[in-house]
């Protein structure tokens, strides 16, 4: 059948695997097929029923299941084939897909090439190694999402929430909404996680106490949940002894943290970054495997979807040309290296060829910066906050500045003068 | 003389605004803001803050046990947990379609609550 | 239930309790196992950490210690139980690391005497073997002793095994029952539970941590349990090749344990301490934390606080424990006749296999009739692992149950028929499921799969999902429904 002539495979259908899939079709790759382990198109934007979605990339306010469902349906209406609940279980070097479902059993696919867009998964409780007892009542922010939103179910009505990471404060927003005690989100830092929109529009909306520069430091409770104790914290993060205040609840939220899901990409050999915890891309996001390229929160954790269906276009576009060369011819290519108050750079690699947007994390919060690329002045900023990513574009002429030896190129955050 | 403090969230940039309030209720100054429409949005924020409403409503005769829905406008911010109460007895049945109306005029408020998904099934 | 009758009542559903139950239906005997909890081996059972210290223990082993001799007795007999019971078992080796030539004086000595009672399989490597056997173990070990019998097995898999076989052979076996009072008559006793009362000619009482507790309803108790907590950590499968072996040290801090074991299903687990605690109290700390990562990484140095995606604890009950030594509970009662008791602190999943056979011989010293079951069948088959299937088998039992074809648990694989399976065998709560698939136990630890699997155990339950529970009694999942709370809190 159709299975052993794909030429762009997109694992995964959120934000990143439709765009991916619909810029493709569009850049003239014939079979395109879309594998998502879910009973439909949109991955994760289904349980987020908030707004705050495609500001830039349609110029509108939208819900996550509204911006879904525009490229859900430019997916159907571009003859991209979509096999639903199917699990990919393994890929290799060689493009060869493995995937299950209960209509077919075991599937083995070949494709050209590949895109991966898996998205992201949560740190667990367990990773964090809270201590305490182990009762019914500990979820990550995310899965206590999909069962408000999607599920029906409200896991508890008095809710302590720990990390103020955007999804830990979109959800004290909605809990509140759901009529419950959300009694304060709890943040290690001296500052929000996430985008001070939420700060604003989540918790000072609701006015939810926010204990800044605070942490759990034990769950009790045998059975379900009963209390959290929480403590300040020093410099160094660590618990202050002396400070610890007992809070009764019933249930408790992590939202900590989202680490790329990048399972997949290990079996076929991808190289990852440690410092994002994705495939290390270049500008044309392709990863260390010819053939296989990664967009979306599955190469590094945005915060605006936006920037998740833009970057996952690059991907799918070139995919698409991969498939119908076979490979990709490139220009020589500098390495991107992270420098000061940086955390990481995505892409890992660029041309200089080209115009290019580089997408960058600090690692703290400063103000009155500069970002620069090299001796490359790009950008002056007010403010600068790990959780807000920055985008840093450079044009083709800046980079022509550059040495012609040159190999890598120190991506850094300055003071200004 | 009253100051009132407004963190604006129109972009990224977060400014922190310091609005000095007359006693008519009237701003007479703002500071910390950098661009025009940040100052026009700290006004409007603290005269009459706004927000779109976002939440889930039952369903009856379907599969999906909810479904996702918005105002189609931003309504009063002091009018959220209202509007809350207002739509959890509204049921929806499929069909429904992404757009479609399934309260009109929110406490009357002049904004529709709109489904913001489909419901087939 | 009312009320039930029976020869034999089992308390307790914990490897011991279960291995019993198994041995007793060899023969034309009645028995029913209580368990007190939603599922087997919760208790003491799973703070084992897989190993089976086939030898582990055996340097230290004596003969006049009668754990150490039921440990003994039992090493060539879990390799053949494992095998009919259908559950896995590896043997994996065993390094104690050497680090000076104290240490090394110390394993000497114990060598030698191991061998005198006919302990022969230990044997010295130098650190070069060490390195070629372990590359990443570190470059402090001058050398090991290396045990070649030690093996891995997953203690909860097991005794479900056991319970099923025993369920297959005429066990009756009963869950969330849990035994309140007992009144000895003349030639029985009552038993009163939480569902009803069990009248029973003998008891073995195997409640693991609540053992003494048990005994002194009858005053039959004349030991003194002490309970040990350790501390257990579980890191990412990732790691699953970093080690081959078991690989322990000796601790630098009495109370203290460093042990490091690859487990049959991949991941790496590690022990951190043995210290008496308050019984019940089953939270874990942060210190404790903090010791046992140090620990594991004077072992393995690459190690980091990172990988650690679990970790628990649990209690060991030990007798004579402040005498420094322990020792171990089978026994029949001195002062109650046909009421047995039994707890092993350690080597407990070891020593099984033999102590159901002495705990069989002890019941029919106390006037048991055991005549042999001529219908005893040994084997057990377990549920299909569909990630180990081949493909063939893959779409052979998706084509009988397509539900084997529906991923529910990413990180593990594990599919919506493996769950299905694990209700219809008895699961009836989320960590039932965990334990009996794996579903939960990868590195997103239940994150994705959660509701699913909720949603799965309510139809197969026919119960809401609302009263669908963690680990059974009050630990429901979900406490309200949408919208329940608006009214009232808004």
């Amino acid at each position: 059948m159709k299975y052993s002539e794909i030429d762009v495979a997109v694992i995964g259908s959120g934000p990143a695997g439709m765009a991916a899939a619909i810029k493709a079709k569009e850049e003239g790759a014939e079979h395109v097929l879309i594998l998502e382990r879910q009973e439909q198109l949109g991955g994760l934007l289904h349980q987020c029923v908030h707004n705050g979605f495609g500001l830039f990339y349609f110029g509108q306010d939208l819900t996550g299941p509204e911006y879904g469902h525009r490229f859900a349906e430019k997916v159907r209406d571009s003859g991209i084939e979509v096999l639903l609940e199917t699990m990919v279980t393994r890929i290799s070097a060689d493009r060869q897909i493995t995937a299950m479902n209960n209509r077919e059993g075991p599937l083995n696919l070949r494709s050209k090439s590949i895109v991966l867009a898996m998205g992201c998964r949560e740190r667990s409780r367990g990773q964090l190694n809270v201590p305490g007892t182990r009762p019914a009542g500990v979820f990550t922010a995310g899965a206590a999402q999909r069962l408000v939103n999607v599920e029906g179910f409200v896991p508890g009505k008095r809710v302590v929430i720990l990390g103020s990471g955007d999804i830990g404060m979109i959800m004290a927003r909605r809990l509140t909404l759901e009529g419950v005690e959300v009694k304060a989100v709890v943040e290690i830092l001296p500052y929000v996680g996430g985008l001070t929109r939420n700060e604003v529009q989540c918790l000072h909306d609701f006015r939810i106490p926010l204990l800044l520069e605070h942490t759990v430091t034990q769950i009790n409770g045998e059975q379900r949940v009963e209390a959290v104790t929480i403590a300040k914290v020093g410099k160094d993060k660590k618990p202050i002894n002396g400070t610890e205040q007992v809070i009764e609840c019933d249930t408790l939220l992590l939202s900590v943290g989202l680490i790329p899901e990048n399972e997949l990409s290990l079996m076929a050999g991808v190289e990852l970054d440690p410092l994002t915890g994705g495939p290390v891309v270049d500008h044309w996001r392709e990863t260390t495997i010819p053939g296989i390229f990664a967009g979306g929160n599955v190469v590094h954790v945005h915060d605006l979807v936006d920037n998740v269906s833009w970057e996952a276009e690059i991907a799918g576009a070139w995919a698409a040309k991969f498939a119908q060369k076979g490979r990709l011819e490139k220009e020589r290519k500098i390495i991107l290296k992270p420098g000061r108050n940086i955390r990481y750079v995505v892409p890992q690699a660029i041309s200089t060829q080209n115009d290019v947007t580089l997408y960058v994390r600090v690692k703290d919060m400063e103000e009155n910066v500069q970002l620069k690329a090299g001796d490359i002045l790009v950008q002056s900023l007010r403010v600068v906050k790990p959780g807000e990513m920055l985008r840093m574009d450079l044009s083709y002429s800046q980079l022509s500045q550059l040495k012609e030896e040159a190999a890598e190129l120190i991506i850094e955050c300055e003071r200004r003068r | 003389m009253v100051e009132e403090k407004v963190i604006c969230v129109g972009c990224p940039l977060g400014c922190r605004t310091t609005l000095r309030i007359d006693h008519h209720g009237d701003v007479v100054k703002i500071t910390g803001y950098k661009c025009k429409e940040g100052r026009q949005y700290v006004v409007e924020e603290y005269r009459s803050p706004v927000r779109i409403f976002t939440a889930t409503i039952l369903t009856e005769k379907s599969a999906k046990p909810l479904l996702p829905v918005r105002t189609n406008r931003p309504i009063l911010k002091s009018k959220l947990k209202e509007a809350t109460l207002a739509i959890a007895r509204v049921k929806a049945k499929p069909p429904v379609r992404v757009g479609q109306v399934i309260l009109p005029n929110l406490l009357n408020s002049g904004a529709d609550v709109v489904a913001t998904d489909d419901l087939l099934e | 239930m009312g009320q039930m009758e029976t020869e034999v009542l089992i308390i307790g559903g914990g490897v011991l309790g279960v291995v019993v139950a198994r041995e007793l239906s060899r023969h034309k005997v009645d028995v029913v196992l209580v368990e007190k909890e939603a599922d087997f081996g919760w208790g003491s059972t799973k703070t084992n950490m897989c190993i089976v210290c086939q030898g582990a223990d055996t340097l230290e082993f004596r003969p006049e210690y009668h754990r150490s001799k039921l440990a003994w007795d039992s090493m060539p007999l879990m390799e053949p139980l494992c095998q009919e019971l259908d559950v896995p078992f590896k043997r994996v080796g065993e390094l104690a690391l050497i680090r000076n030539n104290e240490e090394l004086g110390k394993f000497q000595k114990l060598k030698s005497r191991a061998e005198k009672i006919g302990i022969s399989s230990h044997k010295f490597l130098d650190q070069e073997t060490l390195r070629q056997m372990e590359p990443h173990v570190t470059r402090q070990a001058i050398g090991a002793l290396y045990d070649p019998n030690i093996a891995i097995v997953d203690p909860v898999r097991l005794t479900i095994a056991l319970v099923e076989n025993a369920g297959q052979n005429g066990v009756k076996v009963m869950r969330e029952t849990e035994v309140v009072n007992i009144s000895q008559k003349v030639n029985e006793f009552e038993v009163e539970t939480n569902r009803g009362s069990i009248k029973c000619r003998f008891i073995v009482n195997a409640a693991g941590t609540s053992v003494d507790k048990i005994a002194r309803l009858v005053n039959a108790d004349d030991f003194v349990l002490y309970p040990i907590k350790g501390y257990v950590g579980i890191l990412d499968k990732n790691l699953g090749d970093f080690i081959k072996h078991e690989i322990h040290m000796r601790p630098d801090v009495p109370g203290q344990m460093n042990i490091l074991t690859p487990s049959v299903h991949g991941n790496l687990f590690f022990g951190t301490t043995m210290q008496p605690a308050r019984r019940g109290d089953y939270s874990t700390t942060r210190r404790i934390a903090q010791i046992g990562i140090q620990n594991v990484r004077k072992i393995i140095p690459d190690l980091s606080e990172r990988e650690i995606i679990h970790s628990f604890a649990g209690f060991l009950m030990f007798r004579n424990w402040e005498v420094g030594w322990h020792e171990c509970v089978v026994q029949s009662s001195r002062k109650v006749p046909r009421f047995i008791s039994l707890c092993i602190g350690y080597p407990g999943v070891s020593a099984a296999p033999a102590t159901a056979r002495e705990v069989a011989e002890l019941l029919r010293r106390e006037g048991l009739t055991l005549e042999a079951n001529r219908s005893f069948n040994p084997f057990r088959k377990a549920p299909p692992v569909f990630n180990k299937l081949s493909e063939e088998q893959q779409k052979e039992l998706i084509a009988k149950d397509s539900r084997y074809g529906h991923v529910v648990c990413r990180c593990e694989t594990v599919t919506e028929g493996e769950i299905v399976e694990a209700v219809r065998r008895g699961a009836t709560t989320l960590d039932g499921i965990k334990f009996r698939t794996r579903a939960g136990m990868g590195r997103c630890q239940g994150g994705f799969c959660t509701p699913r699997v909720v949603k799965i155990l309510a139809r197969e339950l026919g119960l809401p999902e609302e009263k669908i529970t963690k680990k059974g009694r009050e630990s429901r999942l979900l406490l309200h429904k949408s919208k329940e709370l608006i009214e009232v809190q808004i």
